[in-house]
């Protein structure tokens, strides 16, 4: 299979965040108290990222696909338990996205895809200890399974 | 009688000033000096580099499976001091023996069958020192799969990304 070039691989990652900000819009109304803080701080990081991508994509010349009104969630998200299990999957998600970008990067494009993986994989233990999952880590965060 | 290199053919450097030469070589040159009674110098000479293949150089995985072993046994022997941290170690333990096989099958070498005793590990006799301990270790752990996984080809990057993610996670489950 051909390595998606460094373009490529961050305009996926891009559709990865736009995603997972509507899922945290829908995460958000679930949850109460400091979760729902936490919920609001996670919906910042990939704001900031999906930002980021956007600029770093029309500066370099790479396609920036358009974000979509609505995504289809996995499950429904009816209470708190279904809310805290999404919020894992939305940062073992998008962490695998960031992932696959490691491959078709290097320098400084390779360190701010680690620090994306990095930054969701410990959140996403963050939203398992919060749901009092058990173990609260994977052993390769990021990697399809 | 002086022995002088062929000009134009093989480097212009003397040979003494590179590195390389080994104690064997040195010897050898001493031996047939004194064999042909000369007491010049062999200095800019290629006569005896012929054997000067280099090794290849080690892969710079291979000092991160060992790494990862020693965290699995360091996590064993902090659960066995502290059994009723065991649920929480387990996992850990488990993951870095994971990441080892992994390691150990993109170098290329087997792993040890029986599992590595952590010559490091004092473990801790009350289990917040011992988690703090082992947080420790995974923040240096952590930043030696960040160094890897940059200075990797794209093959490896993945790989390394992810065993960078989870030895931050582990600093979390650890809190």
């Amino acid at each position: 299979m051909r390595q998606p070039t460094a373009g490529e691989a961050l305009a996926a990652v891009l559709s990865a965040e736009y995603a997972a900000i509507y899922a945290y819009g829908r995460i958000g109304v679930r949850l109460t108290g400091a979760a729902r803080e936490s919920a609001h701080q996670a919906e910042a990081a990939h704001r900031r990222r999906r930002d980021a991508l956007v600029v770093q994509l029309s500066t370099t010349g790479g396609t920036v696909p358009p974000g979509r009104a609505g995504y289809a969630l996995p499950f429904p998200v009816t209470d708190r338990a279904s809310a805290l299990r999404l919020a894992v999957e939305v940062e073992e998600r998008t962490a695998a996205h960031w992932r696959a970008a490691l491959a078709s990067t290097t320098g400084p494009d390779r360190d701010q895809a680690l620090a994306a993986l990095v930054e969701y994989a410990v959140r996403a233990t963050r939203w398992r200890k919060t749901a009092g999952v058990t173990p609260p880590t994977v052993a390769f965060p990021g990697r399809p399974t | 009688m002086v022995f002088t290199c062929p000009v134009g053919i093989g480097r212009t450097t003397p040979r003494d000033q590179v590195s390389g030469h080994t104690r064997r070589k040195l010897l050898h040159a001493g031996a047939l000096l004194a064999l042909g009674g000369a007491a010049t110098s062999l200095t800019g000479c290629d006569l005896f580099d012929r054997d000067d293949e280099p090794a290849p150089p080690p892969d710079p995985l291979r000092p991160m499976v060992d790494e990862a072993l020693g965290l699995a046994a360091a996590y064993r022997a902090t659960a066995a001091a502290n059994p009723e941290l065991t649920d929480r170690l387990g996992p850990i333990a488990e993951t870095h023996t994971a990441h080892a096989t992994e390691l150990a099958r993109v170098v290329g070498v087997t792993l040890p069958s029986a599992p590595a005793a952590d010559p490091s590990a004092t473990a801790a006799t009350e289990p917040a020192g011992a988690l703090a301990a082992l947080r420790a270790r995974e923040k240096t752990a952590q930043q030696s799969a960040t160094a890897a996984c940059a200075a990797a080809p794209a093959e490896r990057a993945a790989l390394l990304g992810s065993i960078a993610a989870a030895r931050a996670t582990h600093q979390e489950a650890l809190k």
